[in-house]
């Protein structure tokens, strides 16, 4: 069969692929998507929430019909936890309400296939409806790299050829270290370890329990006990008729304590609040997934090489903030951006470094970069030892005592507050940490 | 030798689904080809390619179906016929074999090979209720498959109730092929590459002359509803030093379960 | 009106899944008031006469010819239709065997009938046939009902009891004048594989091995307990491919469906298209070192270890078990 190059050629098909193969797509390039599930999302355990409203540039008006999507935020919480009791900060508004929408909750086995749906049309619609196309089940081997440019890549033993690489392989990304533009191994500080279940529920129990109504959903964080000691924190996001329940774990963290991380979220489970929230709920999945933690330090040296890009988790394009993870939203925008940059290029036949430095640009004068760098001193903090288990411990305290009503004189909330403070930490070490985070969010 | 392989697109079952108020509930929209069916493919695919001739795949379902049909062509398959039916009539077996029936009227073959059941509804009916339309010998549940280049026989070894049974049939003929007889190819990426390319059809069920009328008066059966398998509940697992655990197991079949 | 029961035979016995069968449809008959009539198609059909008088029945049809020692679809089809044409019933139930699964469709489309295959259970209401069938390598069921005039039913083995009612039938001789020339396939030879001398679709214990049984060493170890035991071998598919078990032992999606008194998997994970062939046993044993395979939450009594020094220890305790 005749040897045919592609303009492009994309590794991996979660968020990030998927999001640089449609705008290719309706671009009229012709490329190449290799995912080597046997579907897109079949090899992703995430369900979770899509901040932003990039979707909607790529799927204008997805929202109108609800098959993407579980349901669109229009609650929030934080909840900060101790052994017994919960100190939620909680907010609802009407303006979450309004299309696009500002996040959206969705399960990935189903939303990555809907999204490569979504890009198979544009494909068919394209110049190239018979060169274009997705390849599922196979496992790209190598990026064949030719005279320090990358020139395409190796797959079953065969060699295929483009002009342009874009590697969106994900967190565990293998071949971005294999091309030497990662070290072999990234320090187990930048990587933390999720896991996830999908608790199913009668779907009207469900809408009542959280206050759902229509296709509205919640999203609620919770730092403390979720983690029970070890540097993380927990997630609950509501499905039509599931919840996604579960918790990020520092893997450095895990490995020092030696616990478990199903055991952990066992145990969350079992705290007072967390079991009335899953009453009558019904197990239905559970999966653990490698994430990164969100520290700039654990980037590859660089997103760019002659004719290739990195785009999504495998550049460790993550912000976990403690108020939302950021993941798939950093693909999506990353995923876009690798894809204009492989226009310009080609409109440039220029697929030289100097050309694609254009992507890395691009990244850092997007949201995506300019929150990793602001938020750097947020997710050190948010990992600190006080974030975990002290400041949970006492603002419950503090919530004990403010909403304990007896017979008896009341304390005034500032002193109740110093008698929390001091019974789990110093008030001067407080004062620092409140500044520290002050400055930090 | 022409072959024509029938494949059916069903759903993933190891991809998440239940039953929610009696209807069966796919969380993630995952279809793919029947395993038996690909079954069916690659020993089309192996004889054709020892004895020459070349492999079809006629598929019936609806549009979305055409990507399953396409594997089917990159496993190796030379053309695809997919034809179209409207969503929400419900076919059953029979409705699928008239359709399938139809088609084959006008086609010119000389094995025609269906997977043994298909995954979904592990009914297995469709296979002989094609073979007697069209009035052709047909044998099923093969775990095996050749063709005698003397005779023009095609050999099939069937798996029956007690031992297998070795048969030879004279084409035109079907055979219903059972996973056991092989395992499919996986696509390789040349291979999704050049399906692309290969011939497609696209064929709307009226233009084999049947209606929407018709194709109901051919269902004879129908689904009212979905529900769980009752589950078991798992008993006593017993760990330990293998002395006691099967001191415990013997005593326990012997004295609770009595099956000793 | 009346039910029409296909009696099965195999080895020169009646299979016990029919007269499961045609004990339920007795009832269902009853209900419904209408008669119940069997059909039994073999080489020496009349012997078995006796045996199926003993269940209520009204008429019996027996065809017989020698072309019934082998099983070949198209006489055992042709043989079919003619009594269904005489008996002209409302509903015809089947073993689900691989000689019916092999004919059904055929038959079902001859007759223009409803075709139900393979149903756990099954039941008539003014007309209508309502069954639940075990779909998705059994992990739901379907409920699936047909108002045709007439409507074919293959039952699952395992799905009833055999009850007796001793009654008087009517024994009707079909003469079965069918051409030879006709059948337009040959059977060349036939692989029956000796060793599992009990059926193991009938078999009251079954000893089932998977791919934890590596060798040769392993599979003497199964042949020994199913000794002791006086069990049929069941096998995986995955020990099946490795070629140390015969096809004919495969138990699941794909092959046999089982449903005997006790059940001991050993070596085997418990895949969903495995255990949708034995789920139905009353008492199930796993033996496996995997403590987290799937296979433990379905087993009554689970042992985590290795069968090569489980077995040895089980087959002796039997053994003593038994002597005493
Ligand atoms: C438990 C958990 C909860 C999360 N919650 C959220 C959340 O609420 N919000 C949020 O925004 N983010 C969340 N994330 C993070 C988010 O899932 C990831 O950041 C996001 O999926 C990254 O997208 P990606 O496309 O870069 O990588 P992925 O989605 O991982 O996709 C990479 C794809 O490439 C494929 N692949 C890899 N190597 C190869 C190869 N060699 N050949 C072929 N294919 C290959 C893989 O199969 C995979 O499909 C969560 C993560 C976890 C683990
Ligand atoms: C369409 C379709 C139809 C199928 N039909 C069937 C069917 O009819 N029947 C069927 O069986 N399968 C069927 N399969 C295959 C099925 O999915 C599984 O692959 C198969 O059942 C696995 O067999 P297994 O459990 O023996 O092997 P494995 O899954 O490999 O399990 C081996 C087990 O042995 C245990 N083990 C290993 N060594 C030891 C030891 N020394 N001591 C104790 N335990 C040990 C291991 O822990 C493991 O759990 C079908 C698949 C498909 C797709
Ligand atoms: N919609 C369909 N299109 C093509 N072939 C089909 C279709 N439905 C069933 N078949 C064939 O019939 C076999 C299974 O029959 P059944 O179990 O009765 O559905 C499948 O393995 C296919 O070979």
């Amino acid at each position: 069969m005749e040897e045919e190059k592609f303009d492009c050629i994309i590794v991996g098909g979660g968020v990030a692929g998927l999001s640089a193969a449609l705008t290719l797509a309706k671009a009229n390039v012709k490329f190449l998507l290799i995912e080597r599930g046997e579907f897109s999302g079949s090899k992703n355990v995430s369900g979770g929430v899509l901040w932003g409203n990039d979707l909607d540039r790529l799927v204008p008006g997805y929202w109108k019909s609800d098959e993407g999507y579980e349901r669109f935020i229009n609650h929030r919480r934080l909840t900060f936890m101790d052994d017994e009791a919960s100190f939620s900060v909680d907010f609802k508004s009407r303006h979450f309400n309004t299309t696009p929408y500002r996040g959206i909750i969705v399960l990935r086995a189903k939303f990555d296939n809907w999204l490569a749906g979504k890009v198979q049309e544009a494909i068919e619609k394209s110049n190239y409806p018979e060169e274009s196309f997705i390849a599922n089940s196979i496992l790209v081997e190598d990026v064949l790299i030719k005279d320090s440019r990358a020139v395409g890549i190796k797959a079953d033993g065969d060699e295929f050829h483009s002009d342009m690489v874009v590697l969106a392989e994900g967190v565990n990304n293998l071949l971005t270290r294999k091309i030497g533009l990662q070290e072999k191994y990234v320090p187990v500080d930048y990587v933390a370890t999720g896991v996830k279940e999908i608790i199913q529920f009668d779907q009207k129990v469900l809408e009542d329990r959280f206050q759902l109504d229509g296709l509205s959903g919640m999203s609620n964080e919770f730092i403390g006990y979720a983690s029970r000691g070890i540097e993380g924190g927990g997630f609950l996001y509501t499905n039509r008729d599931s919840i996604s329940l579960g918790l990020v774990l520092g893997m450095k963290d895990l490995r020092k304590k030696g616990k478990k991380p199903q055991d952990i979220l066992n145990d969350f489970k079992e705290h007072p609040v967390i079991k009335d929230i899953i009453k009558g709920g019904e197990l239905a999945e559970y999966s653990a997934h490698v994430v990164s933690t969100g520290d700039i330090r654990a980037m590859p040296k660089k997103i760019y090489m002659d004719g290739l890009l990195i785009a999504g988790e495998a550049a460790n394009l993550l912000l976990n903030s403690g108020k939302a993870i950021q993941g798939m939203d950093y693909a999506m925008r990353s995923g876009i951006l690798a894809a204009e940059t492989v226009l310009k290029a080609k409109e440039n036949d220029d697929y030289s470094s100097q050309m694609l430095k254009n992507y890395h640009i691009a990244l850092e004068e997007s949201f995506v970069m300019k929150d990793m760098r602001k938020f750097q001193s947020a997710v050190q903090f948010l990992h600190s030892e006080d974030m975990f288990e002290t400041v949970p411990k006492i603002v419950c305290d503090f919530g004990k005592d403010f909403f304990t009503i007896e017979n008896q004189p009341t304390l005034k909330s500032s002193s109740m507050l110093r008698k929390a403070v001091r019974k789990h930490s110093s008030y001067w070490k407080m004062l620092k940490l409140a500044y520290k985070g002050g400055r930090a969010l | 030798m022409k072959f024509y392989a029938c494949i059916k697109q069903v759903p993933d079952l190891a991809g998440p689904m239940r039953v929610k108020d009696n209807e069966l509930i796919q969380d993630s929209d995952r279809l793919m080809l029947n395993a038996y069916d690909a079954s069916a493919v690659e020993e089309a695919l192996v004889i054709t390619e020892k004895h020459g001739g070349d492999v079809e795949v006629v598929l019936v379902g609806l549009e979305k179906a055409k990507e399953t049909a396409r594997k089917a062509l990159a496993m190796g398959a030379s053309k695809g016929t997919m034809i179209t039916i409207d969503d929400g009539l419900n076919l059953d077996s029979a409705g699928y074999a008239e359709i399938l029936a139809a088609f084959f009227k006008g086609a010119e073959f000389d094995v025609i090979v269906c997977g043994k059941q298909s995954q979904d509804t592990d009914a297995g009916l469709t296979g002989s209720m094609l073979a007697h339309k069209l009035q052709i010998p047909y044998a099923s549940n093969a775990v095996g498959l050749d063709v005698d280049e003397a005779s023009g026989m095609v050999i099939v070894k069937r798996q029956g109730d007690i031992g297998q049974e070795i048969i030879e049939l004279p084409a035109p003929c079907l055979v219903t092929c059972s996973n056991d007889m092989n395992d499919p190819r996986i696509p390789t990426l040349k291979g999704i590459m050049q399906s692309k390319r290969k011939p497609f059809d696209a064929i709307d069920v009226k233009t084999l002359g049947l209606e929407s009328s018709d194709l109901n008066s051919f269902i004879k059966t129908k689904v009212t509803g979905y529900r769980n398998t009752p589950g078991r509940k798992p008993g006593i697992k017993m760990e330990g030093e293998p002395e006691d655990i099967v001191k415990q197991l013997v005593d326990l079949l012997d004295n609770e379960a009595k099956v000793l | 009106m009346s039910i029409l029961c296909h009696i099965a035979i195999s080895e020169g016995r009646i299979k016990r899944s029919s007269l499961e069968t045609l004990s339920h449809a007795r009832h269902i008959a009853k209900k419904n008031n209408m008669e119940v009539s069997a059909v039994i198609i073999d080489v020496k059909a009349g012997n078995y006469v006796p045996e199926v008088k003993k269940f209520g029945v009204s008429k019996i049809y027996t065809i017989e010819s020698p072309l019934f020692e082998h099983h070949i679809n198209s006489p055992l089809i042709e043989a079919l239709i003619k009594v269904i044409n005489l008996e002209k019933p409302k509903v015809m139930t089947f073993a689900s065997t691989e000689s019916i699964k092999d004919v059904l469709g055929a038959v079902g489309s001859r007759t223009k009938a409803g075709v139900i295959p393979d149903v756990a259970s099954f039941d008539l209401q003014n007309g209508t046939i309502h069954a639940q069938r075990p779909i998705m390598a059994s992990k739901f069921l379907a409920d699936t009902e047909s108002n045709a005039d007439l409507v074919l039913v293959s039952v699952r083995s395992g799905s009833y009891d055999v009850q007796e009612s001793p009654g008087d039938a009517e024994v009707i001789k079909v003469d079965f004048d069918f051409d030879e020339n006709n059948i337009r396939q040959k059977i060349r030879e036939i692989i029956s594989t000796s060793g599992d001398k009990i059926d193991l679709s009938e078999a009251q214990i079954v000893v089932a091995a998977g791919r934890g049984v590596k060798d040769e060493e392993g599979k003497k170890l199964i042949m020994e307990l199913s000794e002791v035991l006086g069990a049929a071998i069941g096998a995986s598919r995955s020990v099946v491919e490795t070629g140390m078990f015969s096809p004919s032992t495969q138990i699941g999606q794909t092959g046999k469906v089982v449903s005997p008194q006790l059940y001991l998997a050993v070596g085997i994970s418990g895949a969903i298209q495995h255990t949708s062939g034995m789920v139905n046993s009353r008492i199930i044993v796993a033996i496996n070192k995997d403590p987290e395979a799937p296979i433990f939450d379905i087993a009554n009594y689970g042992l985590v270890g290795d069968l090569y020094k489980i077995l040895p220890l089980l087959i002796g305790q039997i053994k003593s078990a038994k002597n005493k």
